[in-house]
């Protein structure tokens, strides 16, 4: 290819700016360190969506020796939208199955709160996807974290350049949250798992439906900054069923069979990105996320259960986010 | 905290206007002493969509409480004209102005509040009207399908325009300055119309914001939908406007959710469609007692009221 003058002065230009951005984004922005020296992830199997999750669940929250006597949890599922035939939301029967789990463990209450990103009707949502039913049966309650009382929150890390944020009273009144994903490819943000999917916290009330700020802000940023301020104790991934494609809504279903535990968002997202078959050193949140909110190499993280196969066809994308496609592993699933 | 108990899916019939009645006195006992709602019964602050829909709700013979809403709306008015989403908030303003100026006026409390949040309206536009952010999606950012020079109301400043606010500041601008030939307010009443029309989707009705993103076709949703309709209803008859009705009234077909139901009611029968079957579920679905949203509870009470009597938002002007 014949390149003149013109079209390097004009990609030089473009890349100088790419790495003065890089290098801005990549500057320590945060007030707070979360990160463990070590981190432990399980990858458990599960054939299907059923009843029976709650035991492979509570095997696999033994693992952690989680101590949740007396205190108050909440479980944070995404729930975006519904669209019949779409994989979009963390399934009912994983939420349920949690909710047994926690109560088993001696927690003083579990309760579910979301705040729909996309839908601002949260019971339809709730009563269309099945949702309600369950609720209902568990005789728990759910906290629609999009009209929930407000607290002005002074943000821990400023990689979008905000000051605070609104935030739901209930996120701060539990205990013990735990990030509950739907193991998903997203066309702004490259994936969508549990530190992404701490954006629900984020009132629609106050900054709409979607929370268009953190886009304008930055995705990436925003996720940084949200989880630095709301810790996130511990993650449940459904990839049971997962997404590809053009998601957050509109991708196709990739059953991984799998449910991914972890006591570290960054390991659980790293994790995860490694079972979609995506390098997590590639996406930026799960970069930076791991110089202060957790573990995303492989040498600090406890694997256990499962080992972790990345799939010999990599997660499909949108074209912008190509370069998170892994291809050529070692390790591949038999 | 906010919690939601779910209503059964369903129940008796109530007689609507009895139903209509305990709705109503179920948002008087909520009212807080400052004269706002929150959005739930368990919490202490104020927000404004809330209050001004149960304001809507209220009937004149509550003039006591609707006073206190009033006073409570006037005083939550920001220094620029606009409004803030709830109590505490700053003051740059919200997409939910337009609702709030729309409640004022059709409880007829005018003024000077009238001229401020009017004027904050014509200013106040989705950042892809900026010619920065223009050339970005003209040129760069192509994966959402839509038309820069249409733009509309965000919910908040510095993001671009979403349908639920467009909507909510359509509806107080005509019914404000609907007779108005100021060029203005007419431009800014034009620019948001095009904007509903620019992101209707592909199968009619309306999602968040667009029709089209990374060549996908979105699906619409019911609240979106009739919002954006009533926002219309005083636009000549066109096809953007038939085949969202259709969309609306098939979706209405496997509607439960009071909250959807309520605005879908409240559109069609705007539109002179029949809504008696689609009441009598609303009827089925809410318990005023168990409804603890109270925004839900006020656009439940306007929909089941706009069977007995006028539609809140079938205005014409």
């Amino acid at each position: 290819m014949k390149v003149d003058r013109r079209t390097f002065l004009a990609g030089s230009l473009g890349l100088a700016a790419g790495a003065v951005a890089t290098t801005l984004l990549e500057k320590p922005k945060h007030r707070v360190i979360r990160k463990q020296p070590w981190s432990r992830v399980a990858i458990l199997r599960v054939e299907s969506y059923s009843h029976n999750l709650e035991n492979i669940l509570h095997s696999g929250l033994e693992l952690f020796h989680l101590d949740v006597r007396g205190k108050s949890v909440l479980l944070k599922p995404n729930l975006v939208d519904y669209i019949p035939g779409n994989h979009i939301n963390t399934h009912p029967f994983l939420v349920s199955a949690a909710v047994e789990c926690f109560r088993r463990l001696g927690a003083k209450s579990v309760l579910i709160g979301e705040g729909p990103g996309h839908q601002r009707d949260t019971e339809l949502v709730l009563l269309e996807s099945g949702f309600s039913e369950e609720l209902r049966q568990l005789k728990v309650p759910f906290v629609d974290l999009n009209r929930d009382e407000l607290v002005m929150t002074p943000l821990l890390a400023t990689y979008t350049g905000m000051k605070h944020l609104w935030l739901p009273r209930t996120v701060f009144e539990a205990d013990f949250v735990v990030s509950m994903p739907k193991v998903k490819t997203h066309h702004w943000s490259g994936i969508t798992l549990s530190m992404k999917n701490m954006f629900g916290v984020v009132p629609g009330a106050k900054y709409g439906w979607p929370k268009n700020i953190l886009h304008w802000k930055g995705i990436q940023e925003s996720i940084l900054d949200v989880c630095a301020t709301v810790p996130v104790h511990f993650v449940i991934a459904d990839a049971i069923v997962a997404m590809e494609g053009n998601g957050p809504l509109n991708g196709h279903p990739r059953p991984l069979n799998r449910i991914v535990l972890a006591d570290d968002p960054v390991a659980a997202d790293a994790t995860c990105a490694r079972l979609m078959g995506l390098d997590p050193t590639r996406i930026t949140h799960i970069r930076i996320g791991a110089q202060f909110l957790g573990n995303a190499s492989v040498e600090r993280i406890d694997q256990v259960a499962e080992a972790v196969c990345a799939p010999a066809n990599p997660f499909e994308v949108v074209l912008e986010f190509q370069h998170l496609r892994v291809t050529g592993s070692a390790q591949r699933d038999p | 905290m906010t919690i939601s108990w779910f209503s059964p899916r369903t129940q008796r019939v109530h007689d609507t206007q009895q139903l209509n009645h305990a709705c109503v006195q179920e948002l008087i006992d909520r009212q807080l002493p400052e004269g706002g709602w929150s959005f739930t019964s368990d919490t202490k602050q104020s927000a404004v969509e809330p209050t001004a829909l149960a304001l809507l709700a209220l009937r004149s013979n509550s003039a006591r409480e609707r006073d206190a809403a009033i006073r409570f709306l006037l005083h939550m008015q920001n220094a620029n004209g606009s409004w803030p989403a709830s109590s505490g908030d700053d003051g740059g303003g919200s997409g939910l102005t337009g609702l709030a100026l729309y409640a004022l006026n059709h409880c007829c409390a005018q003024g000077m509040v009238n001229n401020r949040a009017v004027h904050w309206l014509i200013e106040f536009r989705g950042w892809e009207s900026h010619w920065l952010w223009k050339w970005k999606f003209r040129t760069s950012d192509r994966h959402v399908r839509f038309d820069p020079d249409k733009f509309g109301w965000p919910w908040m400043p510095e993001t671009v325009s979403w349908v639920v606010p467009t909507a909510y500041s359509l509806l107080a601008l005509k019914h404000v300055c609907g007779g108005s030939q100021e060029d203005l307010v007419q431009h800014r009443i034009r620019r948001g119309v095009e904007m509903l029309y620019d992101r209707v989707c592909p199968e009619g009705g309306w999602n968040a914001g667009n029709g089209v993103v990374y060549g996908f076709p979105l699906a619409p949703h019911a609240d979106a939908t009739a919002l954006a309709l009533l926002s219309l209803l005083s636009e000549p008859p066109n096809d953007f406007i038939t085949v969202s009705l259709g969309w609306l009234e098939r979706r209405a077909e496997t509607c439960f959710a009071p909250w959807s139901l309520a605005w879908i009611i409240l559109a069609l029968d705007a539109f002179g469609r029949p809504t008696e079957l689609l009441t009598d579920r609303l009827s089925s679905v809410v318990d005023p007692a168990v409804v603890n949203d109270c925004a839900t509870l006020a656009i439940a009470s306007l929909a089941l009221g706009c069977a007995h009597g006028p539609n809140a938002f079938g205005v014409d002007p």
